[in-house]
């Protein structure tokens, strides 16, 4: 029974410990907001493509591209004034999510298979996953939070 | 001294402004006002940012009013396009549907449609005019292929 205690004491502190550490290391950025919003805005156009895949427009899916990389500049705007530590960490993994999603461009001048895009399209969320986990839990975009518009609010594409 | 030098000068320069512009704006007002004593609207409406959102979302004006609507583009990263199209009750996804493989262009004549503004780059600002409908919930929208689905709006037309 003492143990049990024990444990469950240990355990809250635990998770005490960790929700402090991620808040601080959440206060620690420079510019917390603003990378918030454009990890927001990588999702956004992410559920863009999916929308413009499922919609069989397939000849939009390279001007969503475009967007992408011109979201994941505006992560790198963002970060312009964070430690050159997570810099060097975020690039790579927004590099290769950047070039994720050109696959899925690329794929889409060609293939006009729902599933195989989507497919593609699943890898790439992955990568940007991969960008996301770099970030404290309280900056990253909730999957499940349905997008801002009303459209979204009355049961839009929600998540990534 | 010098204040009074110049004081008559300003005043005679405005009362000449004046002057000239009386009778034109008088004219202006009396047509305006002549036909029924319409109601004017004036309304704005933006993005959220880059989102794809209209802040507000939704949008009052009496019915038979002429409204003057601003929309503005709050985008500041994406390239991505928006507009704002007001369409009759019940018809914003076909309408929608219908613009998707167009760029989101509307056809000048869908009777479908009520109003529309044209496409808006980040940053820009465009306008419409139309007569407000009957009363009721009319829906507008953003025609850019996929934005239709998020970002909408209401806007509630009062008898």
């Amino acid at each position: 029974m003492k143990s049990r205690r024990q444990r469950l004491v240990i355990l809250a502190s635990a998770g005490l410990t960790l929700a402090l550490a991620t808040q601080a290391s959440a206060q620690q950025l420079k510019a917390p907001d603003d990378i918030k919003m454009t990890l927001r805005l990588l999702v956004q156009v992410s559920n863009d493509f999916k929308r413009q895949i499922t919609n069989k427009n397939f000849a939009r899916v390279p001007h969503e591209f475009m967007e992408y990389t011109e979201a994941a500049d505006a992560v790198r705007s963002a970060m312009k004034g964070e430690s050159a530590d997570l810099k060097a960490k975020v690039e790579p993994r927004l590099k290769a999510a950047v070039a994720a999603y050109q696959k899925v461009s690329d794929m889409s001048a060609k293939e006009t298979d729902v599933d195989k895009l989507m497919a593609e399209h699943a890898k790439a969320v992955t990568a940007m996953n991969a960008v996301f986990n770099l970030f404290p839990a309280a900056l990253r975009p909730d999957p499940n939070l349905p997008p801002p518009g009303r459209g979204g609010r009355r049961g839009g594409t929600a998540g990534a | 001294m010098h204040v009074h030098l110049h004081s008559p000068a300003r005043l005679s320069r405005r009362t000449l402004l004046v002057g000239c512009l009386a009778v034109p704006l008088s004219a202006i007002h009396c047509t305006r006002r002549q036909p029924s004593e319409q109601r004017v609207a004036d309304l704005s409406i933006e993005s959220d940012g880059d989102f794809l959102a209209f802040r507000p979302d939704e949008l009052t004006c009496p019915s038979g009013a002429l409204v003057t609507l601003t929309f503005h583009h709050r985008g500041k990263y994406l390239s991505a396009r928006h507009n704002w199209v007001l369409v009759r009750p019940g018809q914003l996804e076909v309408v929608d549907k219908s613009v998707e493989h167009n760029e989101g262009i509307i056809p000048v004549d869908d009777p479908r449609v009520i109003a529309w503004t044209p496409m808006c780059d980040k940053g820009g600002m465009v306008m419409t005019r139309f007569t407000a409908p009957a009363g009721g919930d009319y829906p507008f929208f953003c025609s850019t292929p996929g934005h239709g689905e998020c970002m909408q709006g209401v806007l509630h037309v009062t008898v």
